[in-house]
């Protein structure tokens, strides 16, 4: 027996069973996605059982792309994904460099940071939606009112009441309407996973060299300039390792879009997987074939650009 | 130009004073090394004068102009740290240019001094590399090289050669000696080490817990040690101190005599001891000696082919010329 013969056989169950686990749910997927696979047909009830026979090609396929809702699925997958990215990005960085001084409280204020992120994200969706986005009873709706009363209030008032009678009442936004569910989704999801990246840019900036930033001051570089050559470059490979992690999970994002508008005017793949796979698994596999070639292409896409400006 | 002057600076870290006041001054054009134990406050000094550290008060002049409260970047200063604190993703010749760069310095101008900034250094050939890819000589040569760039006032050194190894440290020591005849720029260093200090000084400060023991050179601190420590500090190896009776003899508390300065022989002399460990160097050999009454062991160079073995007997006579005496405060007595 040669002296790697062992060491591969005793990887070989963990090896096997991590295949197993992908490779499994990969290739049913992709063969369910090739044959025609329903619930419920009273029609055709061999539709009914998942068999070769049932052999439909491409034409899953085909389907998918010709259902009017699956292009504006991409396209919203998309914003939703890359809009909560720039923001986490921004503000956990921000955030971050701002609660790495110190100043009293800091223990406190950084595990309140954290808190958003234990939320569940339906309990997450449900607080946002009814509490503070809703447009009568949630927080939005009492401030508008609030400031709606208070101008009203002033219009009547001698000597400004003129200015005041200039300015608009305002409305509230009906988060749950088709034009906006997506933004109320993107501000949710933003609010629960910038303590993600809060918590990797600060462990990271721990790290950063002090000499670095004492040579950097004596080189005449201002706080900006220190912020930007430095610190900033410095957290090129965190922010791309957050960038990653979260645009795979955001992807698959289900739970708050159900929550916000029942995908009214909000869908993204995994949504539209769910809606397919009410009756027809098919068209619903090859959705799922459809998404995991987005998934890559993102990934790779987001890991060139982000490797390529922030690593060199 | 670059006079430097320290007047009654203190510095405080909370409750504790790490630098009680404190007065020195250095001349345009001196090389001036800080050297002491660790511990001794000799980089929080440096840091003091870069400005990286407040004076708790006193007032720091550079070329007789009030620095205490000016900004590190306005004073005029470049400094070269130990763990070269090079900005990790830039190239060689980005990090050299950085100083300029933030100073809004042209292009043109900018290239002409990292060219002749690398030339004189030998890094022409690693300009487009990252720090990471370079040797620990390389990366201080950088670090340097920033340094120069600025056209500074001073250079400040903070223990630069600590992290090479022996043979480049006395390759670099060499550079940087050279550099500061080249430039006749007032240069400030500090090192724990004091073969550093002799090599390298015009004038070597000898601190200890914050307070100045000795400012002199290298010759003057050799041959007139103002006390104990100072005696104990400078030279390689150590003086030896001798307390007790043999001390009392020439009417001093302790008195000290380098190893250099001892004759050790096989047959007769003023003290007798037993060999004890004898260190061949090829060009020297240290031998330790026991069995002296008041210092033990005591340390002795004799020629590089001496044959002294473990456990003999030896006799060693002192130059009675180059006896240094201590009173009871361990000052010296002339």
């Amino acid at each position: 027996m040669s002296n790697r013969t062992l060491p591969r056989l005793l990887q070989s169950p963990a090896v096997v069973l991590l295949l197993i686990w992908m490779l499994v749910p990969l290739s049913m997927t992709l063969y369910f996605s090739f044959i025609r696979y329903v619930l419920n047909n009273l029609r055709k009830p061999e539709w009914m059982t998942p068999a070769l026979s049932n052999w439909r090609g491409f034409g899953n396929y085909e389907f998918v792309l010709k259902s009017k809702d699956f292009i504006f699925a991409i396209q919203n997958s998309l914003l939703i994904v890359c809009s909560i990215l720039f923001l986490t990005v921004i503000l956990g960085v921000l955030i971050a460099v701002l609660i790495n001084k110190s100043f009293p409280g800091q223990g406190i204020v950084r595990v309140l940071l954290i808190s958003p992120f234990f939320v569940m994200p339906a309990v997450n969706a449900v607080l946002w939606i009814n509490m503070i986005l809703d447009p009568v009873l949630g927080l939005q709706g009492i401030a508008v009112g609030s400031i709606n009363d208070l101008v009203d209030g002033l219009r009547a008032a001698p000597g400004v009441g003129w200015f005041f009678s200039l300015w608009p009442e305002l409305t509230p936004i009906s988060f749950r309407a088709t034009q906006t569910s997506a933004y109320a989704v993107i501000i949710m999801v933003t609010w629960q996973w910038t303590p993600f990246a809060i918590l990797i840019f600060m462990t990271s900036l721990q790290s950063e060299d002090q000499q670095q930033k004492e040579a950097a001051i004596l080189d005449g570089a201002s706080t900006w300039s220190q912020f930007r050559f430095l610190t900033l470059p410095h957290l090129g490979r965190p922010i791309a390792i957050v960038v990653m992690i979260q645009a795979i999970f955001h992807l698959s994002l289900y739970a708050e879009i159900e929550i916000v508008s029942r995908g009214n005017g909000n869908k993204n793949l995994p949504y539209l997987i769910g809606e397919f796979a009410n009756n027809n698994i098919g068209a619903a596999s090859a959705t799922g074939i459809f998404a995991v070639i987005l998934a890559n292409i993102v990934a790779i896409f987001l890991l060139r650009i982000v490797g390529k400006t922030l690593m060199e | 130009m670059g006079r430097i002057v320290l007047e009654q600076v203190t510095k405080s870290f909370g409750e504790t004073q790490v630098i009680p006041p404190l007065d020195l001054t250095i001349e345009d054009g001196e090389f001036a090394v800080f050297v002491g134990p660790s511990g001794c406050g000799k980089s929080t000094l440096l840091r003091l004068i870069a400005g990286l550290e407040d004076t708790t008060s006193g007032k720091v002049l550079i070329d007789d102009e009030d620095m205490t409260s000016v900004s590190p970047s306005k004073r005029g200063l470049a400094m070269v740290f130990q763990s070269y604190a090079l900005y990790p993703h830039m190239t060689v010749r980005k990090n050299i240019a950085f100083p300029m760069r933030m100073a809004g310095m042209s292009e043109e101008e900018q290239n002409k001094r990292i060219e002749a900034a690398a030339a004189s250094l030998n890094l022409t050939d690693y300009l487009d590399r990252k720090p990471g890819q370079l040797s620990g000589g390389q990366r201080q040569r950088v670090a340097i090289g920033r340094a120069i760039v600025r056209d500074p006032s001073a250079f400040l050194f903070d223990e630069p050669l600590s992290n090479l190894d022996a043979a480049l440290r006395v390759g670099m020591r060499l550079e940087i000696t050279e550099m500061h005849e080249r430039m006749q720029t007032t240069m400030i260093y500090v090192t724990h080490d004091q073969v550093e200090a002799m090599t390298m000084a015009n004038k070597i400060v000898v601190l200890q817990a914050g307070v100045i023991e000795q400012v002199g050179s290298p010759l003057e601190l050799y041959h007139k040690p103002r006390n104990k420590f100072v005696a104990g500090f400078i030279g390689s190896p150590k003086m030896n101190l001798i307390e007790g009776a043999e001390a009392n003899k020439h009417g001093a508390e302790t008195i000290g005599i380098r190893p250099e300065h001892v004759t050790a022989s096989k047959t007769s002399g003023l003290w007798q001891g037993t060999v004890g460990v004898a260190e061949h160097l090829g060009s020297d050999t240290f031998v330790h000696v026991h069995g002296i009454e008041g210092c033990d062991p005591m340390t002795v160079r004799a020629a590089g082919d001496a044959t002294f073995k473990h456990g003999e007997e030896i006799f060693l006579t002192p130059d009675e010329t180059q006896l240094h005496k201590f009173d009871t405060a361990g000052l010296r007595i002339e």
